[in-house]
């Protein structure tokens, strides 16, 4: 006999636990099933995995492990995962297309340089916090900038959602600071904490561009919203300013989505399993989803243990924007359903979208005393709108508290070049191997100085960018992702944008600048028309893939995030974005995903 | 005199960091055997602490460039190693300083992390480790002296 619940949700990140709480409070009856395991009693055991770790990339912390042994210099095969799940290891120009090595089959041109977890509480696990909410014309570019698509809805709609999304997920931010290009609040809205005071890099940047304008733009620094904690919140601590937002917050000061999801499990209405992939959704003749297949297993690397299904009402696909496509695109019906579930548009893989992330870093003219508080506490938010958007990407500008850590992996870099006389920091152009007080000066000298920006590029929404099925597979035997990537001509031109603002920017600062070019073969770097290259980072924004519309032919969804295709059957999650805009996307997940929640609870789960 | 006293002596000479940061008389992370017990794997290790022996009254960066620059290959590299795991808290094996992109081959251990100089001489924190307040990122820190306790010792 199968299971039934009221409602199956698949996967347990932020998306898949707001569903699951809200369902849960009203007394309906859930289950979540998660690809990956569970998470350890308190979170001392990723922090331990974080700490012996050399390589501090943002997925270290997490299971599976990514060096076998534990520890080593050599990659797991991802061929031996249940649950893979891409690293940033894997961006080479000699690994990125090894499927030894990386878990992503990727096909190029370029590379899709972010990565996301298979975790309880999914990528929130290692997110920076950022909460930003979109600006009304990321709504209608299509109407007011004839560029792209519109939503099915703007800025108005979502605008309660945002309210409650910063409640739930708990943000810590003013609304006077945050009411620029169009942003409005409900009447006597106000944040749930008040904004995350910033840091002496932020004050430094916000005097000195006091009067730069960037096309006829006048720049200014803005707070960030942050999902960390400002005071006491949901019985989680205060932000200490461990500069460690990404890869793990140590107090969990920072909203990661086992928080919710254990506030799901309090209500007594939702149960999780974990280590538990769901491989097929499953059709019937009426186009209702009926069960969803799934396959178990103990181990990371272990033998399959079981089989399953279960039934629901209402089945929610929440896995994230590339192994949510994989499932729909997995799940054939035995030839009903031969392009894959919810796909009578062909849309369901397309439009991969990030923020392809500018990097540029400098020296300060005097300290500004980085590497603390949170990893980034402000931005220059004026060019994420404007008329150059007929032309050309916006760009949001992060303003990091890290140093140098981020652009050359420092204090570790420079801290070998000084003591081992070699100058790949740029730092040390005489290549002075240094001791005793003249190492402790030399090296404070540089260190209280750095300071990085991060340039957050609009990626256009095309169809050639896509997620589908490899013949390569996991070790459960599932197709591994392929992905197909690219970056447009009016990506591009916001990429080269971003790199002359830095410019600007740096220069009007009287700061140095130590930003490298490109190396030539490093798969995330775009060739330029005349020559040359322009390097990009992932954002870790995975955005696109079943995008919600108003169109049946040209969308994957409705503007509820119900399948056009299954009645019964919602995809949430940042896949469901028409266009990726230029906020971080997980303020909007946590909103729409609220904003479905609703509509299971008034309409389906009435 | 022992090993111990020899390396941490020789240790705040290279680092320019005062014997009393680096192992406190109450030390109960104890780092200083870690590094200790990974430095001692090198060959040149005894000869190291001998050419320390032999000059220890002398003034600390005299001290260091007779180690650094006056002793061999092999006693340099490894006073390199050991100021990288006081800095960084991991091991880069001396053979590894010699080519042309050193790389580490292990953390020497969690609390070799946690306590690491090069975050000290930034007068900053770990990245994931912090005994500090809220908001104290928005005002100066301590002074460099505070942090190096003034130098070698």
């Amino acid at each position: 006999v199968t299971e039934t619940f009221d409602a199956v949700i698949v996967g347990a990140g932020i998306s898949g636990a707001l569903i699951a709480k809200q369902l849960g409070l009203k007394g309906k009856k859930v289950l979540v099933l998660e690809a990956g395991p569970e998470n350890p009693p308190n979170i001392n055991a990723f922090l331990q995995r974080f700490y012996i770790s050399l390589a501090k990339v943002p997925e270290i912390p997490y299971p599976p492990e990514t060096f076998t042994p534990p520890g080593g210099s050599t990659l797991t095969n991802p061929g031996t995962w249940n649950a893979g799940r891409p690293t940033s290891l894997t961006l080479d120009a000699d690994n990125w297309q090894d499927p030894s090595e990386a878990y992503l089959i990727q096909k190029g041109p370029l590379a899709f340089a972010s990565t996301y977890d298979r975790v309880g509480g999914g990528t929130t696990r290692h997110w920076l916090g950022t909460s930003l909410r979109f600006v009304p014309n990321d709504f209608t570019m299509r109407t007011t900038y004839g560029r792209e698509i519109d939503w099915p809805f703007g800025y108005d709609t979502l605008e309660p959602w945002y309210g409650k999304a910063e409640w739930e997920i708990g943000v810590s931010a003013d609304t006077a600071d945050q009411a620029y290009l169009g942003i409005t609040f409900e009447p006597k809205y106000s944040y749930p904490m008040p904004a995350i005071p910033l840091s002496m890099v932020d004050n430094a940047v916000s005097t000195g561009i006091n009067g730069l304008s960037v096309d006829n733009i006048s720049l200014s620094v803005t707070s960030t919203p942050q999902a960390r904690n400002s005071q006491p919140y949901q019985s989680r601590r205060v932000c200490a300013g461990n500069t460690n937002c990404i890869p793990i917050c140590p107090i969990q000061a920072k909203y990661d989505a086992s928080v919710t999801l254990n506030d799901a499990l309090e209500t007594g209405n939702v149960q999780v399993r974990y280590q538990t992939v769901a491989n097929d959704i499953v059709v019937d003749g009426n186009g209702r989803v009926t069960q969803v297949n799934y396959i178990t297993y103990a181990q990371e690397n272990g033998p399959p243990t079981g089989t399953g299904s279960v039934a629901a009402k209402v089945f929610v696909l929440a896995a994230h924007a590339i192994e949510t496509p994989k499932l729909l695109l997995m799940s054939k019906n035995g030839g009903r359903t031969p392009n894959g579930v919810a796909n009578s548009s062909g849309q369901v893989g397309k439009n991969l979208m990030d923020h392809p992330l500018f990097l540029a870093w400098a020296l300060m003219p005097s300290n500004v005393y980085p590497y603390r508080g949170p990893l980034s506490t402000s931005g220059i938010e004026n060019l994420r709108d404007g008329a150059f958007r007929s032309e050309r990407a916006a760009y949001r500008i992060e303003i990091g508290n890290e140093g140098w850590n981020f652009p050359i992996n420092d204090p570790y870099t420079t801290t070998l070049d000084f003591i081992n006389g070699s100058n790949a920091s740029q730092l040390n152009p005489g290549s002075q191997a240094l001791f005793g007080s003249n190492l402790v000066g030399a090296l404070n000298g540089v260190f209280t100085r750095q300071f990085r920006l991060g340039f957050l590029v609009e990626q256009t929404a095309d169809a050639s960018n896509t997620v589908g099925l490899s013949s390569i597979t996991d070790h459960l035997g599932l197709p591994r992702p392929l992905i197909t990537y690219n970056i447009s001509d009016y990506t591009l031109k916001g990429l080269l944008s971003a790199q002359q603002t830095a410019t600007t920017i740096f220069n009007q600062l009287g700061a140095k600048q130590f930003t490298t070019p490109a190396t030539p073969g490093d798969p995330s770097a775009v060739p330029l028309p005349g020559g040359g290259l322009i390097k990009y980072f992932g954002s870790g924004h995975v955005v696109g893939t079943y995008r919600m519309g108003t169109d049946k032919t040209q969308s994957v969804t409705d503007p509820n995030q119900r399948s056009w295709d299954h009645p019964n059957l919602f995809l949430t999650g940042s896949g469901v974005f028409p266009t990726i805009a230029t906020a971080n996307p997980t303020l909007t997940i946590a909103a729409l995903s609220l904003m479905a929640a609703n509509t299971i609870l008034t309409t389906d789960l009435r | 005199m022992s090993d111990m006293d020899l390396f941490v002596g020789l240790s705040s000479a290279l680092t320019g960091i005062a014997q009393e940061q680096l192992a406190p008389t109450v030390d109960p992370l104890n780092v200083k055997q870690a590094y200790f017990d990974q430095a001692k794997t090198d060959p040149a290790f005894a000869q190291m602490l001998q050419i320390y022996a032999a000059n220890q009254s002398k003034p600390p960066d005299q001290i260091a460039d007779i180690i650094l620059n006056q002793s061999g290959n092999a006693v340099r590299y490894l006073g390199r190693a050991v100021m990288l795991e006081w800095y960084t808290g991991s091991w880069y094996p001396p053979a590894s300083l010699q080519t042309s992109s050193p790389n580490p081959n292990n953390v020497v251990s969690a609390d070799a992390y946690t306590t690491g100089w090069m975050w000290n001489v930034a007068q900053a924190h770990p990245m994931g480790y912090s005994n500090l307040h809220f908001g104290y990122w928005s005002s100066p820190p301590p002074s460099l002296n505070d942090y190096t306790g003034g130098g070698a010792s």
